[in-house]
């Protein structure tokens, strides 16, 4: 199940926020190593959690157990304000366009060595409905090169934004991902899942697991 | 127009390529300004993969044909000193990396002696992950090769959407892979299915539970796209995977 929360929402449920940002700490500062956004709090916040952003959580055994940020491009966001040397021209915008931000599998549910775990595939599948569903049919996405070759067996229409670059010993490449309801069929087939995977409402408290 | 510009009208024209062939076309027509005339594609089969199911690994090639039929016919792919350098590596790297690099065998001077006499005397190659993990390995060859860095991400990156392409394309014409990847332990546990052990006695030789031997060939059953054992265990054998 993911749920897809504003920054009120989130902040309204002490337990996600406090679970988001420290899974985020610990995917981006301490995994990746981005350091400039080091705390000593071990929460991960930075100028973009605003009242616009949107939160998308996916939820396994009362655990937080996968994340994504989506935010709007009618106002500032990452590749024009931080990560402005990944476009070349003008970035894409508008209300059909967000961008797709700090995605992360939290350490105990990425099965397999390489593949794509199902927490991954499920953020995936959230978004294009998410999306399908308010008319966004297009976001922007800084990422390792490796993934484009995954958007395109799942049926997005790619496009590089700009170059390739490396930060530190990652390289990333911004790219915007086009997708419409077939796009949507693929990622369910591979994923042998066809049922709808947004939730309406809050999960669970966390650590809590639902009787089933 | 700008050099990204023209990046992006081939990256174009490549999403709309209608046929493998027009892929290799289009990509090829990118790479020959840096030496790089010939194109293999495709997942690195498992060492021991038969050789009339080798080519069913291929995803994109414009290698010489006589070359191809002999890797091929010599079960050169076992050999090769770019394929192991790029399992061990799993980076990009220039042909003659792997065969400094590292101490090639007779068989495996032998395999790029025998590019040379095609005209394949240097190259690069790099590896793509695909959704459930899969190596995806891209070879380009050619008889001189040079590249700065900068050129080496737009040849990696432009490549990257021919082969998500040739993807599309294999699954848009329905082609279910015909070939299938199994672990060497689902090999294992079919191995000994097929002299009749049961699971929990499976679990007993490889010293694992019982749950994981079930799900071992349950996998393996899947992937070979059986409806119960005894035809998973046929199935492997006929395509070679297990004796």
């Amino acid at each position: 199940m993911l749920f897809s929360l504003t920054t009120q929402e989130l902040m309204e449920r002490p337990d996600l926020w406090e679970a988001v940002h420290r899974l985020r700490y610990r995917v981006f500062v301490e995994e990746m190593g981005w350091t400039d956004l080091q705390r000593p709090d071990g929460l991960e916040i930075d100028q973009f959690d605003h009242d616009e952003a949107v939160h998308q959580i996916v939820i396994r055994n009362g655990e937080l157990a996968g994340y994504q940020r989506m935010l709007p491009t009618t106002r500032a966001h990452l590749l024009t304000d931080v990560l402005a040397d990944l476009y070349e021209g003008t970035p894409p915008s508008g209300p059909n366009v967000y961008e797709l931000t700090r995605y992360a599998v939290a350490p105990g549910f990425r099965d397999g060595r390489r593949g794509v775990s199902t927490v991954g595939t499920e953020l995936i599948a959230g978004f294009v409905e998410w999306g399908l569903k308010r008319n966004v049919n297009q976001v922007i996405i800084e990422f390792e090169p490796m993934w484009v070759l995954r958007a395109l067996q799942l049926h997005f229409l790619a496009t590089p934004l700009g170059y390739q670059r490396t930060y530190g010993n990652q390289q990333v490449v911004a790219t915007l991902l086009t997708f419409n309801e077939h796009t949507l069929d693929v990622v369910r087939s591979r994923r042998n899942h066809f049922a709808p995977v947004l939730a309406r409402g809050y999960p669970d408290m966390l650590g809590q697991r639902r009787a089933s | 127009m700008g050099h990204f510009d023209r990046t992006l009208e081939l990256i174009d024209q490549l999403q709309h390529a209608g046929t493998a062939a027009a892929v290799c076309e289009k990509l090829l027509g990118v790479t020959s300004g840096f030496g790089l005339t010939a194109l293999m594609a495709g997942t690195v089969p498992q060492p021991g993969t038969p050789r009339n199911r080798q080519k069913d690994h291929v995803l994109l090639c414009d290698w010489p044909a006589e070359w191809l039929e002999r890797y091929v016919a010599r079960n050169y792919v076992d050999h090769d000193p770019v394929v192991s350098h790029m399992k061990q590596l799993q980076a990009p790297f220039q042909w003659r990396e792997a065969s400094q690099g590292i101490r090639i065998g007779k068989s495996g001077g032998d395999v790029m002696g025998d590019a040379g006499e095609f005209k394949l005397r240097d190259g690069l190659a790099f590896p793509l992950i695909t959704l459930d993990g899969q190596i995806v390995m891209v070879s380009l060859g050619g008889e001189a090769v040079e590249l700065s860095g900068a050129e080496f991400g737009l040849v990696s990156l432009v490549s990257t959407y021919a082969i998500g392409r040739a993807m599309q394309l294999h699954t848009m014409a329905g082609k279910t892979i015909d070939h299938v990847e199994l672990t060497p332990r689902e090999r294992e546990c079919l191995q000994w299915a097929a002299v009749g052990k049961s699971e929990w006695e499976i679990s007993q030789i490889l010293g694992i539970s019982e749950h994981t031997s079930e799900k071992h060939l349950l996998n393996a059953k899947s992937k070979l796209g059986a409806v119960n054992r005894v035809q998973a265990v046929a199935e492997a054998i006929r395509r070679g995977y297990i004796n």
